[in-house]
């Protein structure tokens, strides 16, 4: 028996002649890359495309002062997309992150101006955090709360509970070592973004290296069969979600040391389906399995692009909608079409 | 043709019962498989031949009764205990991760690693090696499994029950999705697990596979055994009795 991609001429029983004999590793390998590559490469043809026409329409767009400014808008949402492109190519979801997000800078706002020392608030607010990741996972693996309504529960609750305690109100008066923090340059760039490069490569690692992200593929792709293999399904959902809820909450901190205060209503729902979205465009798919961390990158550029670049050459901003809109349903149709090609009624 | 060490059994079972709700599916099930045989499992729909993998395999976990393996009590409360217990299932449905190709399912559950790292080099080599050794071509072990016919599936579940070190296969249904040259392919591939000394165990409805391949049969009947019988000491009429309750096992 010869293994190798089946063509249609080869099912039928008098077919002994494999037709693809021929295949060779090598040649399989730059199909395969072509393949992972299409949809990644596709976006970012359309991102060029965004930036050509932005460039042409204002000169400004692409000067290194609106640059920098696109780059640190996209930091934040880039953090928190880093999880939850792993949770999504786990077979899940976070909708809570918005709200986890806030809670993180909240918790350690108001840890700081109690005068706890600044290291301890931050991670006290990311264990707070990670905290209420773990609660979403163990709502969907020892409830059986679907994840999306888990996330969306604790989306509410929490937000709930930190407007509650805050009373509404934003909280100031920060230690300046810590908005420094969240407002100093390194060589002209922000240091968010050095942040984000770094959260960026650990979590590439994760997925693309370590066993926790060989699991998010298999947990994704076929749940069952991942458990049936030994791959406890459960305890890899406890973490991703716990990792999701202390990276959400340590975004939320970051920005609460851009901007020297912590608002309860940081994040919120525009944040959360903003993130999904950027990771869903990046070519992740919502049917897990398939994701990937430079995909969710290029996703979140795009959102910084169109939001940035529809301001400079004088669109109307509610533009934005429509073309993240039309963006999103292409990128899930071509989604789709890709599952098809490959997965069809192979049974 | 019994090289079986019959000495000790690889895996005994020792009266299972499972119960779903008031249905009894397993009653008082003795079974018993020797390392160097293949022992099959028959019986009519119903008959409790899944929940019988599944109990084994630590999908299920019994409500009675006692499972050895090695002579030691072992509990399979999930898929991992029976891993460890050196039992590898390969499922009907295969079990297979679709978008992910032919290594990365090889080990799946099990990855080599290099300090944090998976190595995946030694992945794709390791299943390269296993595979020829099952005499299967493998184009490319980058290949995703959705793009492989239901044969070329079956030949890797089961090439990754054999790499997983397991010393007791169950095999449920290997040849039921099958045309007539991979069926003989399965059977040639399971009768060298049982020549390299594995206990093997397959659950079959194809009589003709049952014969060819395996040395004992045990015959399930509404969830108790019918009867247990030497390949060599019986006949397709006698199995399909003992399948049917038209012979009744003396007790």
């Amino acid at each position: 028996m010869t293994i190798s991609p089946e063509s249609p001429a080869d099912r039928g029983p008098e077919n002994t002649v494999p037709k693809n004999t021929v295949t060779s590793a090598a040649w399989g390998w730059v199909v395969r890359q072509a393949q992972s590559r299409a949809q990644l490469a596709g976006l970012a043809g359309v991102l060029l495309v965004l930036i050509i026409v932005f460039q042409i329409g204002n000169p400004i767009f692409l000067s290194s002062g609106n640059i920098m400014e696109m780059l640190r808008a996209t930091t934040l949402y880039f953090i928190v997309a880093c999880p939850m492109t792993l949770i999504l190519v786990s077979g899940g979801i976070d909708f809570s992150a918005g709200a986890l997000f806030a809670t993180g800078g909240v918790t350690a706002g108001l840890l700081m101006v109690l005068g706890i020392p600044w290291p301890v608030a931050v991670i006290i607010g990311m264990a707070v955090g990670g905290a209420l990741g773990v609660v979403n996972a163990w709502l969907s693996v020892r409830l059986r709360v679907p994840p999306l309504i888990a996330t969306l529960g604790m989306f509410f609750t929490a937000s709930g509970i930190i407007t509650v305690i805050t009373g509404g109100n934003s909280i100031y008066g920060f230690p300046k070592a810590f908005t420094d923090l969240g407002q100093g340059f390194l060589l002209g760039i922000p240091f968010l973004v050095y942040y984000a490069v770094v959260i960026g490569v650990v979590f590439w690692i994760l997925l693309e290296k370590t066993s926790l992200g060989y699991d998010a593929r298999a947990v994704g792709g076929n749940r069952a069969a991942a458990s049936a293999n030994g791959i406890r399904v459960g305890r890899h959902d406890f973490i991703v979600y716990g990792l999701a809820g202390a990276v959400a909450a340590l975004a939320g901190i970051m920005g609460a040391a851009r901007l020297s205060s912590a608002n309860p209503a940081a994040g919120g729902t525009a944040l959360t389906f903003q993130v999904v979205t950027a990771v869903i465009i990046g070519g992740t798919s919502l049917f897990g399995g398939i994701g990937s961390i430079g995909g969710s990158a290029l996703g979140a550029l795009l959102f910084a692009v169109i939001n940035n670049g529809l301001v400079i050459i004088n669109v109307n901003s509610l533009w934005q909608n429509i073309f993240v809109g039309v963006i999103l349903v292409s990128a899930v149709a071509i989604d789709q079409a890709r599952r098809r090609r490959q997965f069809s009624s192979r049974r | 043709m019994n090289a079986a060490d019959r000495s000790t059994p690889a895996l005994e079972l020792k009266n299972i019962t499972k119960r779903f709700g008031r249905v009894t599916a397993l009653e008082d099930v003795n079974l018993t498989a020797y390392s160097g045989e293949i022992l099959a499992i028959v019986g009519d729909n119903g008959a409790g031949k899944s929940t019988l993998i599944k109990a084994i395999s630590g999908v299920h976990h019994q409500d009675d009764g006692q499972i050895l393996v090695d002579d030691q009590l072992v509990s399979l409360s999930s898929p991992a205990d029976a891993r460890a217990a050196g039992i590898a299932t390969v499922f009907q449905d295969l079990a297979l991760v679709e978008c992910l190709d032919v290594s990365t399912n090889m080990f799946l559950g099990q990855f080599p690693r290099r300090g944090w790292f998976v190595d995946r080099q030694r992945m794709d080599t390791e299943s390269r090696r296993f595979l020829d050794e099952l005499k299967v071509t493998v184009a490319d072990v980058h290949t995703q499994i959705g793009m492989l016919s239901g044969g070329q599936r079956q030949i890797i579940s089961i090439a990754r029950a054999v790499r997983s070190g397991a010393h007791t296969i169950l095999l449920d249904e290997p040849t039921a999705a099958l045309g007539v040259r991979e069926t003989r392919h399965a059977a040639d591939i399971i009768s060298n697990l049982r020549d390299s000394g594995k206990a093997v165990i397959c659950v079959s409805h194809d009589m003709e596979f049952v014969f060819t391949t395996a040395d004992r049969i045990l015959v399930l009947r509404l969830g108790k055994v019918a009867g247990v019988r030497e390949v060599s000491a019986t006949t397709r009429e006698e199995i399909i009795g003992l399948i049917t309750g038209t012979k009744q096992e003396a007790a």
